[in-house]
């Protein structure tokens, strides 16, 4: 018995040993592969929210089709990227909204800031559309603690619910709230689409809801009234969302573009689209409003490249 | 008599702190905006942006950590090129799906039954047919380095601890420690030393697998018959001789199953892996996490339940082969080899196919289903929100403002000193002197951390979740107890729910519930009740046959057999899946940051993507830890004196 289990164990070793050894051998199908290697294989960062999607689908397709390899992560966004920038498993963002957290990376020259990607973000507080035609006065934040109690969930307790936005993104909801003595608490979402949810939900049943939300994004195209559906802050001072003092509102951000040094130092293809890649709110949205709609990212990417050959066409420099 | 005044003791205690926390309501909660640091989670911020930034310069990471990241990508990276993904320019891996599919079932075949091997091949082909064979690929890859290196580093260690005992006492505490610690506590500090990606995801893997293979390892050691050891050496057989010729092939079977526990473990931990950069099946489920897709948290989640299915029948086929009463004739064993070489043969044949036909090399795309499977997924959950609302919504509501929020304001939102004091005064009561001090030693830590309001807010949902887990885990549990025919329909769900990550059901649960803490306690529940049933299970059966068949003779109905006699029997069973559950729910509420639970869940998953709150996300791992002691502790001394 012993004997031929040893026997039996030797033979499927020597298979499997054979069989890799054949593995080695060149293969007919890889015959096929494509012939421009200069551009190499490189890291796409990969986020969440479908804006972004959209964003570095574009870019990823035009570049596959100029010769490079892209391996598309998904990470959170935040040092956890930047980490994987330095590790070197990613080596671009396609947009940060970040507002220079990044300086730590930079000042070790592992990444550098590649300059804007064209879109412009601005974020905000939202209440459900339909609430503004009730409540006419409620989009001024002095008038807020007046309504209070009817964002109250079994969550908020006595408070009103405020949604905030997930961890990654930049988020000033608390300090909002001690600073204009909102009568409100902060509830932490843990992600875009429950946020979404939340609009979505209070717009369709006419519940009210007051969540952080941003532009460029699809769901302003889903609900109507929503971009006339911000709350207006007293805007004063804004430096960076660490410091700020909370009297203020979100201000617009320039969404920038990050590489690793090793990528812009290369002299790739790839570089040059990345260094050149920029494109419009309305041009991200179309794409991902074609994402959203059930269709493949890589197709909705390829969609647009197709009716955009002249802005595709600068990009490659 | 002792018992009645503990009991009276406890309800007077409660009473006043109920009362106290009323009148003081507010005060001194200790609360600490969330984008506020202290100085301790600045000094534990900075000190991390210092290790970070030495990462090329110190000596401790280009001769220490620089190197150990680079062998373990290194060696992820080349079983990734022989089945996952392309190498170079090439459009396909080295060996194409139909060549893996051939292997896994010649190497089951081999070792072990022909309908083990028909099992494993269809849940490979269903993988793929979900459209997930490059991830399922990658699942493979992560899960067989880490299970190498755990075995490799465990093994030794299991033997070395099952012959000292000394060994063992020095490891027990770390063993104990690695299992309490929830695994997304122990990502961001590894990611600080070997980065993120595959290197981290490995190790962190190994964290929680290794305990594992050095428990299982030790105890088949201890527990081998001593007569031919004691004979082998009276035989005159040196240490090693005794140790290498019988020990260790006396334990052999033990051993190997605790492979198998080593590779489910290391498997559960695949998805949250996914959160540093592990490539594999767990980067669709927290996709769809964070999309809120549950259709294709469906899909990546059945997936990681047939690779689960496939590598547990797998290596415990394998374990169990040998076990045949009846040797086999020559006649069977020659013929039985000729056909392992034909399969083999064959098996050649099928990499050399997958090699050159390029339908046999890439998963087809018009064999995938994943769209189908995500879309009846989809509805059925839009259904249940929206048919079931009432249920679900209702019933979430009704806990969270009857259980939740009462408990959250006595905990929470009363004074720390008094919450503390009553914590110490009930681990006095119920667990004696010394625990009592240690709590008072651990719970001080986690005030002085300034994390103490974000630490009882955890708490709260951890107690609520745990009390819902032991009222249903308890009912379960007699059933199992007393039939065995529920015992044996119960038991392929308990299985499953202890081997699916429960990242993959936060995703239904946050259909049904929204971002909410309810969200994160009704995930904690379902992860915790299979270990509460099978231990209440297996302490109702072990009371004896004698007193029930006594107790009925007497004329008790089965309600009065099951509450005064079972019952009370398994009272040690009960508190011990008490605090079983108990560790497995914290463990959830904790993932739970991602789903609107907020506490110190939040505060870590914060720390990874904020890097000015990055001490802060730290400082949170370890009150987790602090945390979990502090229950851990409580729970097993009172248990001990039950």
């Amino acid at each position: 018995m012993k004997f031929s289990l040893g026997r039996r164990s030797a033979t499927a070793t020597l298979i499997i040993a054979g069989a890799l050894i054949l593995a080695g051998c060149s293969s007919s199908v890889n015959n096929a592969s494509s012939s421009n290697a200069d551009c190499g294989t490189w890291g796409l960062a990969m986020h969440a929210w479908n804006g972004y999607t959209a964003s570095a689908q574009v870019v990823a397709e035009v570049a596959k089709a100029n010769g490079c390899t892209i391996n598309q992560t998904t990470l959170t966004e935040g040092s956890v990227t930047y980490d994987a920038m330095e590790a070197g498993t990613v080596d671009v963002i396609i947009e940060d909204w970040g507002g220079g957290r990044w300086k730590e990376w930079v000042d070790r020259k592992a990444i550098q800031e590649v300059g804007p990607n064209g879109n412009i973000g601005l974020i905000g507080m939202y209440v459900a559309p339909w609430m503004v035609a009730k409540y006419p006065d409620i989009l001024d934040s002095a008038n807020l603690n007046k309504y209070a109690s009817l964002f109250k969930t079994a969550d908020s307790g006595s408070k009103g619910a405020w949604y905030e936005g997930p961890p990654g993104y930049t988020t000033i909801g608390e300090k909002m709230i001690s600073a204009n003595k909102l009568n409100f608490k902060a509830i932490a979402t843990g992600s875009e689409a429950a946020l979404v949810d939340v609009l979505t939900k209070a717009e369709a049943n006419k519940t009210p809801a007051l969540a952080y939300f941003y532009e460029p994004h699809t769901l302003f195209v889903k609900i109507p009234g929503l971009d006339k559906a911000r709350v207006k802050f007293p805007a004063n001072d804004w430096a960076d969302a660490a410091k700020a003092s909370g009297l203020t509102d979100y201000p617009e951000t320039v969404l920038v573009k990050l590489a690793t040094t090793k990528l812009m130092d290369s002299g790739s293809v790839f570089a040059t689209i990345v260094q050149n890649f920029s494109w419009t709110n309305a041009d991200q949205n179309s794409v991902a409003a074609d994402i959203e709609g059930g269709m493949d990212p890589s197709a909705a990417a390829k969609k647009w490249i197709d009716a955009n050959p002249d802005k595709v066409k600068a990009w490659l420099g | 008599m002792l018992h009645l005044k503990k009991s009276h003791l406890l309800l007077a205690g409660a009473v006043i702190w109920i009362f106290l926390s009323r009148i003081l309501q507010g005060h001194s909660t200790l609360e600490l905006p969330t984008a506020d640091n202290t100085s301790i989670t600045k000094a534990v911020g900075d000190a991390a942006g210092s290790i970070r930034g030495n990462r090329t310069k110190s000596a401790a990471f280009i001769y220490f950590f620089n190197p150990i990241r680079a062998f373990i990508n290194g060696f992820v990276e080349i079983i990734r090129t022989l089945i996952s993904v392309p190498r170079g320019n090439a459009i396909i891996p080295l060996i194409g799906w139909f060549g893996v599919v051939a292997i896994v079932a010649f190497a089951v075949f081999a070792t072990s039954r022909l309908r083990t091997a028909l099992l494993v091949t269809s849940l490979l082909l269903a993988c793929g047919a979900l459209g997930m064979w490059q991830f399922t690929m990658d699942t493979f890859a992560m899960t067989f380095a880490a299970v190498f290196l755990s075995l490799a580093i465990g093994i030794p260690l299991g033997i070395w601890a099952g012959l000292s005992d000394r060994v063992l006492k020095i490891l027990t505490p770390f063993l104990d420690l690695a299992q309490i610690l929830p695994t997304l506590v122990y990502l961001a500090p590894l990611a600080l030393f070997f980065m993120i990606g595959v290197a981290s995801a490995t190790i962190a893997t190994m964290v929680y697998s290794i305990p594992i293979a050095i428990r299982i390892t030790s105890h088949a050691i201890r527990t081998i018959n001593p007569a031919p050891v004691e004979a082998s050496v009276s035989m005159g057989s040196t240490r090693r001789q005794s140790l290498i010729k019988v020990q260790i092939p006396m334990a052999k079977q033990m051993i190997v199953l605790g492979i198998n526990q080593t590779v489910m473990a290391a498997l559960s931990f695949v998805v949250i892996a996914a959160l540093i950069g592990a490539p594999g099946l767990g980067k669709p489920v927290v996709d769809a996490l964070i999309i809120r897709n549950v259709g294709q948290g469906f899909v990546a989640g059945f997936a990681v339940v047939f690779v689960a299915i496939l590598l547990d029948r797998s290596t415990s086929a394998a374990a169990k082969a040998r076990e045949g009463f009846i040797p086999p004739t020559p006649e069977q064993i020659k013929r039985r080899r000729n056909i392992v070489t034909a399969s083999g043969l064959a098996t050649i044949l099928a990499i050399f196919l997958s090699r050159t036909i390029l339908s046999l090399a890439v998963w087809p795309n018009s064999l995938i289903f994943s769209k189908q499977v995500a879309d009846i997924a989809n509805t059925a959950t839009t259904w249940t929100t929206t048919n079931l609302y009432i249920f679900t919504v209702g019933f979430k509501d009704f806990i969270s403002n009857w259980v939740l929020n009462p408990l959250e304001t006595l905990l929470a939102n009363s004074p720390w000193y008094l919450s503390l004091g009553a914590f110490v005064l009930l681990a006095l009561v119920i667990s004696g002197f010394r625990i009592a001090l240690l709590s008072l030693g651990l719970l001080s830590l986690i005030v002085i951390s300034g994390l103490w309001h974000e630490a009882m807010i955890t708490l709260t949902q951890t107690i609520v979740a745990t009390l819902l887990t032991m009222i249903v885990g308890i009912l379960l549990g007699i059933w199992v107890g007393r039939s065995s025919k529920a015992e044996r329909f119960l038991r392929p769900f308990l299985d499953a729910g202890q081997t699916l990550p429960a990242f993959v059901y936060l995703i239904p649960m946050l259909g049904l519930f929204g971002p909410t803490r309810f969200t994160a306690i009704a995930t904690g529940i379902i992860y915790a009740i299979p270990v509460v049933v099978k231990i209440v299970g297996e302490g109702i059966r072990a009371v004896p046959a004698s007193i029930i068949e006594a107790a009925t003779a007497a004329g008790s109905t089965v309600r009065q057999i099951i509450t005064k006699v079972q019952l009370p029997a398994a009272k040690k069973s009960i508190l011990l899946a008490a605090n079983q559950g108990m560790i497995f729910v914290l463990a959830v509420i904790v993932i739970g940051g991602f789903v609107g639970s907020g506490g110190l869940g939040y505060i870590v998953i914060l720390g990874g993507s904020k890097p000015e709150l990055e001490g802060k996300g730290f400082v949170a791992g370890v009150v987790i830890l602090l945390l979990g002691v502090t229950i851990d502790r409580i729970a097993q001394a009172s248990a001990r004196r039950a």
